[in-house]
């Protein structure tokens, strides 16, 4: 379903050249949860807005679909994120003037749904994340947990290709990070492909596969996860 | 304290040159509009004779038609007439009294090639240079036999006297006004009574006049008079002499009267006046006499323009305006990343210095703005001057009356505007501000 | 388009909203109530006075010497200066419209002390009086030689004909303005003059006088003193005439100044400076406030948005286009303004009404009101362009970015 191959990004700032990615290349079958590690400054944050179409690169190809998104303008890719992916940040991003209803409402207006299709959506993936009853709070009512979820929600209701999370849990405590993380499980199971984005292995573990960045590149796996597998062996 | 938050205010102002430009000026603009028009207003309506103004009193008497008697109105003759000025000057009931009027003679210089000039002339009694407290550079005024005998004695103005005899001590020397031989008594210092209350009814604004002569002379001579002359009913035959014993008003009367025992026994003269002249024929209405000072009187007779008054009005909306703008950018400015607030917070400050602090800023942007508002105003008096021509020239000059109230508004508007921003930035949270990126 | 949402998030956060909406609102009320007050000022400069301005200029003689005749001299300076090429005529008179010093006496249709006159223009004029003025007679005939009487200073007998404007007739005969020609009216409450003439128009020399179109011309000389000449030239020639005359006069006559020149384009200017100069600096005025008002939104806005780059890099993710942004920051801007014109609306009317009361000001002419509504917003939306525009700009990876 999507495929990134060969994909660099480069930086220049004046004379300094940063190399963020270097010919990095990821498949992505419909239906799978993976989980990109590495540490900070490996690339990750690069990766996944290139993968989000939030940036664009400076070599490589990145089909979804069969399609080539590569160099699209601005109002294409935008239209193409809109249709196809769904966002979860760390720091939820959820509008603080806006109650809940509207906040997941954002991107399906975008999308130019009538206002009875997206009162539908909105009100089925708040039914999903068990917040539909709070639905006209708004966020600095909720918990991080709670607005975690919506945002979660948000991303769910345009019915994307892909959830692409960066860190969900990061701002969460041990006991809101698994309720959230066990959401993302049973969205996963229902069939949403998912690629996140962490760095924390445990979390890593959840997912069915792994891609590791060092150094902007695809490394072969953790060396943690290298001695799990040679330790279950 | 206070000059450490002096000190804080000048840094955070300095920080952020654009936005803090943008206040000064913000303050500035609606300061200097306002000054303008608050000047313009000021001076059209100032005491001219603060020291005297509430022992002078103009003298009014209702001898105007019954026909067009108006209660609603409540209007009187702005004027007297010949026998009425001349019999409240004999009877001399006031402490000091004059009746004078405007006219216009011809000058000639003595002197090859000099051309002869007209001068602007009042005709007068001895008493209107005590009354009025002009000074003189040379000289003095006239006394009362020289108005009984009807010498031809002259009182010259500071410019006349510098035009005529190049600004030397002229007394007793000899002016031909009109084809007559005057002799010069005095030459008076600068004389500029901004209204020229004395005579309201001739042009509020108007410079006084060059020279000065006796009533009785002027009307010996049968001058031409430049005033307003007003006739309810027409003098009984031709001539001058017809004139003189008509009902046309044409004379300005002023009395001084030193309190308020004085001014009621005046009064109670002019009724008495009125209630005689009633059994002589004339006088058809009823007693309607009007003794008003100074300050009342300009009131009566609308001196300031109703046009300053509005554009006043405007103008502080103007500066309502800017105050709103004013508001905006201070919210901008406290509620901004590059505030320190909730550093200062954790570090012990108290949300009331705090509170101080932020003000005090707001005040230097106000005094920047005052300052600053007082060149525009400057700039906007001279706008003015240019566009009314002479007839503002004494209108427009500030005063250090002016200047303070300029400063002061400045600065009280600022603060003003820094309330509710001040309030905001104090009521954040310590904790809200100090993630660190 | 998200007004919903945008209404809802702006009312959680209303400072900034409700500070513009109340610059625009004020803002709108000075406008529309100075633009009333210029218009008012305008009206009353365009009047015409009637007479050709364009070609006419007005001196004064002033006599002083002992032996100064003022009948010789006037006959001899009006013979003189008709006889100058390029002039069309001239008259003595004591005034002219607009020039803020005159005569005016009390015109009634029946005599007697106790009937209430009208308040008429004088001027006094010969038989050239119409030609130099360049007056249009509607009906009746001019003065002749023979008509014309000198009047002394202190004189109070008038003479029996009079030629008077349309609107004096209109005052005096409301019922047939034009039956006025051969009526009989009182001068002086008991003085009969026949009205031999109507004139089209002519103003009286008080622009703010309510009877301002009311004139008589009576045919008279006067022997004040002093006097005007009125002096009518061929088009083109008044500026070079004016010099000339002026010498040609004080050379004739040494008992005599002669002084106060001025075309009649002077004196309309000096007459209505004070209407004129209002008129610029409410021009100046609302000019300055507009571009205060413009900087106050783009300040406001661009703060306002510097304050929401989060939220803009988040709504670009979840796939708002530039444009989206775009218009998400006008329409909101949109919003305030459309709330600043109607409390403006509102504001406008009220401050219109205490000027009135306390000015006696005219009304607001209707249409100002929606077409200063129209102005604010268009000049509310490209004022927040800018800041917008900057909005449009914020890259959609600012969503990723770690707080």
């Amino acid at each position: 379903m999507l495929s990134m191959q060969n994909i660099s990004k480069v930086y220049r700032a004046g004379l300094v050249e940063t190399h963020a990615l270097r010919e990095f290349s990821l498949q992505v079958d419909e239906g799978e949860f993976i989980s990109v590690t590495g540490p900070s400054g490996s690339g990750k944050t690069t990766f996944l807005n290139i993968a989000g179409l939030l940036e664009s690169f400076t070599a490589g190809r990145y089909l979804l679909d069969g399609k080539d998104v590569s160099g699209l303008s601005d109002t294409e890719s935008s239209r193409v994120r809109n249709e196809n992916i769904g966002f979860v940040f760390q720091s939820f991003n959820l509008i603080p003037d806006l109650n809940l209803f509207d906040n997941v409402d954002v991107p399906l207006r975008y999308r130019g749904f009538s206002s009875g299709e997206r009162k539908r959506r909105i009100e089925k993936v708040l039914e999903t994340v068990g917040l539909a009853s709070r639905m006209k709070h708004l966020p600095s009512q909720l918990s991080g947990g709670q607005q975690q979820r919506v945002a979660i929600a948000r991303a769910l209701a345009g019915e994307p290709r892909f959830l692409l999370a960066d860190e969900p849990t990061g701002n969460l405590d041990s006991h809101m990070a698994m309720s959230v993380m066990e959401l993302i499980s049973e969205i996963n199971r229902n069939g949403t492909t998912i690629i996140m984005v962490t760095h924390d292995p445990a979390l890593a573990e959840m997912a069915s596969r792994n891609v590791h960045i060092l150094d902007g590149r695809v490394s072969n796996g953790t060396p943690e996860i290298k001695v799990a597998q040679v330790a279950s062996a | 304290m206070f000059s450490y938050y002096l000190k804080l205010g000048w840094l955070s102002i300095r920080r952020n040159p654009l936005l803090s430009t943008l206040m000064v000026a913000a303050i500035a603009i609606g300061i200097g509009a306002s000054m303008t028009i608050i000047t313009v207003n000021y001076v059209m309506s100032s005491n001219p004779i603060p020291q005297k103004s509430d022992v002078l009193f103009y003298v009014q008497l209702d001898s105007d038609d019954l026909n067009t008697l108006d209660d609603e109105d409540n209007e009187l003759l702005d004027q007297l007439t010949y026998l009425d000025a001349m019999a409240l000057m004999k009877a001399g009931k006031a402490y000091r009294q004059v009746a004078s009027n405007r006219s216009g003679l011809v000058l000639e210089p003595q002197g090859e090639g000099e051309r002869p000039f007209s001068v602007d002339t009042r005709n007068t009694w001895a008493s209107f240079f005590p009354m009025f407290d002009l000074r003189f550079l040379y000289g003095g005024g006239w006394d009362d036999t020289a108005d009984q005998n009807l010498e031809r004695v002259v009182v010259l103005s500071k410019e006349i006297n510098e035009r005529v005899f190049g600004g030397e001590d002229s007394v007793g020397r000899s002016v031909r006004l009109n084809g007559m031989d005057f002799r010069v008594v005095g030459v008076m210092d600068e004389f500029l009574p901004m209204p020229k209350f004395y005579d309201v009814t001739n042009g509020a604004f108007n410079e006084p006049e060059e020279i000065f002569i006796p009533f009785n002379v002027a009307v010996e001579y049968e001058f031409d008079r430049n005033g307003n002359t007003n006739c309810w009913k027409m003098p009984d035959g031709d001539g001058f002499e017809a004139f003189l014993n008509s009902e046309c008003v044409w004379i300005q009367f002023w009395a001084e009267l030193r309190n308020a025992t004085e001014k009621q026994d005046y009064m109670d003269f002019l009724n008495a006046y009125v209630e005689q002249q009633k059994e002589l024929g004339r006088f058809p209405r009823p007693i309607n006499n009007r003794l008003s000072d100074v300050m009342e009187w300009m009131e009566d007779q609308e001196v300031v323009e109703d046009d300053a008054r509005v554009m006043l009005g405007l103008s502080l909306l103007f500066l309502l305006v800017c105050l709103l703008n004013t508001i905006g950018l201070l919210l901008a400015k406290f509620l901004g990343k590059s505030t320190d607030n909730s550093l200062r917070r954790a570090l012990g400050a108290s949300k009331s210095s705090l509170f101080i602090q932020h003000m005090i800023e707001s005040g230097l942007i106000g005094l920047g703005g005052g300052l600053f508002g007082l060149g525009l105003a400057w700039l906007g008096l001279r706008g003015i001057e240019m566009l009314f021509g002479e007839y503002v020239e004494n209108l427009v000059g500030m005063d250090w009356a002016m200047v303070m109230t300029g400063i002061g508004l400045a600065i009280l508007s600022a603060l003003l505007a820094g309330l509710y921003p001040t309030w905001r930035a104090c009521s954040i949270a310590p904790a809200s501000q100090l993630k660190i990126q | 388009m998200e007004i919903g949402p945008i209404w809802r998030a702006m009312m959680r956060n209303k400072t900034g909203a409700i500070l513009i909406a109340l610059q625009i609102a004020v803002t709108m009320a000075i406008m529309v109530n100075a633009v009333s007050i210029m218009q008012e000022k305008n009206r009353m400069l365009s009047r015409p006075s009637g007479i050709d301005e364009n070609n006419i200029f007005t001196l004064a003689s002033v006599g002083f010497a002992e032996d100064f005749n003022e009948r010789a001299t006037v006959e001899e300076d009006l013979a003189a200066i008709r006889a100058m090429p390029g002039v069309v005529n001239a008259i003595q008179s004591i005034s002219i419209p607009l020039s803020g010093g005159g005569w005016s006496m009390g015109l009634a249709v029946e005599p007697g002390p106790e009937i209430d006159g009208t308040g008429v223009a004088v001027y006094f004029v010969d038989e050239h009086g119409l030609d130099t003025f360049g007056l249009n007679l509607l009906a009746g005939e001019n003065f002749s030689a023979t008509d014309i009487v000198w009047r002394g200073r202190s004189d109070t007998s008038w003479p029996d004909k009079v030629i008077v404007t349309l609107a004096t007739a209109e005052t005096l005969f409301p019922d047939d303005p034009h039956s006025a020609l051969g009526k009989t009216v009182y001068i002086a409450d008991v003085i009969p003059m026949t009205i031999t003439g109507i004139i089209e128009q002519m103003q009286a020399p008080w622009n703010g006088w309510d009877g301002v179109e009311r004139v008589m011309l009576t045919p008279n000389r006067t022997l004040f003193g002093s006097s005007r000449y009125i002096i009518r030239t061929k088009p083109g020639m008044r500026d070079t005439l004016m010099p000339q005359v002026e010498e040609m006069l004080a050379e004739r006559n040494k008992g005599r100044i002669v002084r106060s020149m001025s075309s009649m384009d002077e004196i309309r200017e000096k007459s209505y400076r004070a209407e004129s100069s209002m008129i610029k600096i409410l021009t100046f005025t609302i000019t300055l406030l507009i571009v205060i008002t413009s900087l106050g939104i783009v300040g406001l806005a661009s703060f306002s948005v510097n304050r929401r780059t989060r939220q803009i890099g988040t709504r670009r993710a979840l796939g708002a286009s530039k444009l989206a942004i775009l218009r998400y920051f006008m329409t909101e801007n949109f919003l305030i303004s459309l709330v600043g014109v109607l409390i403006g609306a509102a504001l406008t009317v009220g401050l219109n009404i205490i000027m009135i009361e306390t000015f006696s000001l005219t009304r607001i002419t209707w249409y100002l009101v929606p077409v200063a509504m129209l102005m604010l917003l268009a000049v509310g939306q490209m004022a927040v362009f800018g800041p917008a525009k900057r909005a449009s700009s914020v890259p959609p990876a600012v969503a990723t970015r770690t707080v």
